[in-house]
């Protein structure tokens, strides 16, 4: 009932084109993570998927229903998203801030509160105020407030991107372990951690899907050195294989 | 808790001295008696006229500490203030007619329909407009305020010319555009306590929406708001709620900025609570200032606006520092 899909979706700004009738099927459950260079229109599908804004063509169904006919309330509480910045106008409290994503949607749960802020290791920061927490801080309650109603499906923008290594790992691994039971869409900046946690790992350029494959069949494809314009030397580790980006080269680009 | 009842101690104390002050000044006593039915000349002067302008200024406050919540939860915005979307220049216009303009209608029902008029009016011509130039936003709505209101007060300077031939008449204009409480009858007040109510009501309606819309519009709009309908909506309430506000007195600078600032300061920035917040802290200060102005130079009485735009300038240029080394 929760697989995603886009079809044909075309976003223009202005003579730009932000995505060119990309389609994509995402089946619940599944970890998928989004990648590409700056630009290349992840920030812009996510939004769309999510229902904040709408395509100039195309169309995305969640199930067996339209993304755009989905009451707001049954939307709000089916699709969780995390924004890339978030920064909330009012100065409120972390409570505050899980009690406003609780009461999204139909259903207001306290229950599911008391749980959340168990799961995210919340209780000290309960009635500290959003400016007066740490970057890590913050990831956690955004987490929280957008995951308090279990939504099916998660879409989150690079919400690690500015956090330190650590806490990048938490966040990052925490959304991917969620595929295990649930969709989770992630727009991943570190490539490595994009291959290491999840499953289904989607490339984005220019407004187009240009490889869409599991993590470990498209880590050693030469397709990654042109979309990000790097030249990779692929490093095996026991872990998997390992990225690391020599020298930048716009040449590549063209090829 | 102790906020609230330290609040409400001071909105009592405030219509206290309010209803003492005065050209000529009464002891509670003299409140006493007046209230008691005493059938002498300076009871029956308190209990006509004094007494129901005192509670009209704590109204027209808290309409405007009302107000002013919404529009700075609407445009999250510190400055955002009630006559943003220029209902002040479409009241202005509206009174203007009113004072001006020959009607069929007495003045004294003229006036405030009118200003009520004249400050919802514009409001609606300027979520038109930006909706027309497909620029429904938060900043779309206030370039289309800024120019309806040149646009209104060209027209109400316009009207002043042609129309008043006595210099008293301009005077009249002038004077109710710095705004004043008018004195209602018992009647009148019920309704403005009425309509108090009601849009009191109407601001806790839209107090978790405007939590929602506080987190972001991308945000908001994933936790199910839709950010462009509820703005439109809000605006046209917030605005009614100015309407009224205006209609009984005038136009009052400042008191609609300031008081859900001080309000936040006091519990906080959730709007729940906040709205009956800052009706409060509205009402207390346009009552003080209400008294001020009708005791600080008599027999002339200042008007409002003038004691609150004084009062209320270095909380403006306070907040602006606050907010520029923030």
């Amino acid at each position: 009932m929760t697989d995603l899909i886009a079809s044909d979706l075309v976003v223009k700004r202005g003579a730009a084109t932000l995505l060119d009738t990309l389609s994509l099927s995402l089946a619940s459950p599944g970890a998928v993570a989004l990648i590409g260079p700056n630009g290349a229109g992840k920030s812009t599908l996510l939004r769309i998927l999510a229902g904040i804004e709408a395509p100039d063509a195309g169309t995305v169904r969640v199930g067996d229903r339209n993304l755009g006919s989905l009451p707001n309330a049954v939307r709000a509480a089916t699709i969780g998203y995390l924004p890339q910045h978030f920064d909330p106008h009012w100065d409120l409290t972390v409570a505050d801030l899980v009690r406003l994503g609780a009461e999204r949607g139909a259903q207001r749960r306290s229950d599911s509160i008391e749980a959340t802020r168990e799961t995210f290791e919340l209780v000290s920061l309960w009635p500290r105020r959003w400016s007066t927490l740490s970057g890590g801080e913050r990831a956690r309650a955004l987490l929280a407030m957008v995951l308090v109603v279990d939504p099916p499906i998660l879409l989150a923008d690079e919400p690690a991107a500015a956090l330190d290594i650590r806490h990048r790992l938490d966040v990052i691994r925490t959304l991917g372990q969620r595929g295990g039971e649930r969709l989770s869409v992630v727009v991943v900046h570190d490539l490595d951690l994009a291959f290491r946690f999840f499953d289904r790992v989607v490339v984005i350029d220019r407004g187009r899907i240009v490889a869409d494959a599991p993590a470990q069949e498209l880590i050693a494809d030469p397709l990654l050195d042109r979309v990000f314009a790097v030249r990779f030397e692929r490093l095996r580790t026991a872990d998997g294989w390992l990225l690391r980006p020599t020298t930048g080269d716009p040449s590549l680009r063209s090829g | 808790m102790r906020v609230w009842l330290g609040l409400l101690v001071a909105l009592v104390v405030a219509i206290l001295v309010g209803a003492c002050a005065g050209h000529d000044w009464a002891t509670p006593a003299d409140l006493l008696r007046a209230i008691a039915g005493e059938p002498d000349l300076r009871s029956r002067l308190l209990v006509e006229w004094r007494i129901p302008r005192v509670l009209a200024a704590a109204l027209v406050g808290a309409l405007l500490g009302l107000g002013g919540t919404v529009f700075q939860g609407v445009f999250r915005n510190p400055l955002a203030e009630p006559y943003l979307l220029g209902s002040a220049g479409g009241a202005a216009l509206g009174a203007t007619i009113a004072l001006l303009v020959p009607l069929a209608a007495p003045q004294s029902l003229a006036l405030p329909v009118l200003a009520f008029a004249g400050a919802w009016g514009s409001t609606v011509l300027v979520i038109g407009i930006s909706r027309v130039s497909g620029a429904v936003d938060a900043a779309g709505m206030l370039l289309a305020g800024v120019a309806v209101a040149a646009i209104l007060g060209a027209l109400r300077s316009f009207l002043m010319l042609a129309l008043s031939d006595e210099t008293v008449s301009l005077q009249i204009v002038l004077s109710w555009v710095l705004g004043g409480i008018q004195t209602p009858t018992w009647p009148i007040l019920g309704l403005l306590a009425a309509i108090t109510a009601v849009c009191l009501a109407i601001c806790l309606l839209l107090a978790g929406r405007l939590d929602v819309l506080g987190l972001g519009e991308a945000m908001a709009t994933a936790f199910g708001l839709d950010v462009t309908r509820f703005i439109a909506f809000a605006v046209l309430a917030g605005s009614v709620v100015v309407a009224a506000a205006v209609a009984f007195g005038g136009l009052v600078a400042f008191v609609g900025l300031a008081s859900p600032h001080i309000a936040r300061w006091l519990i906080g920035p959730l709007h729940k609570p906040l709205m009956p917040a800052s009706a409060l802290v509205g009402a207390i200060v346009v009552t003080l200032a209400d008294a001020l102005s009708r005791s600080a130079l008599p027999p002339a009485e200042i008007p409002l606006g003038l004691v609150t735009a004084v009062a209320g300038g270095p909380f403006f240029i306070a907040l602006l520092a606050r907010r520029l080394r923030a």
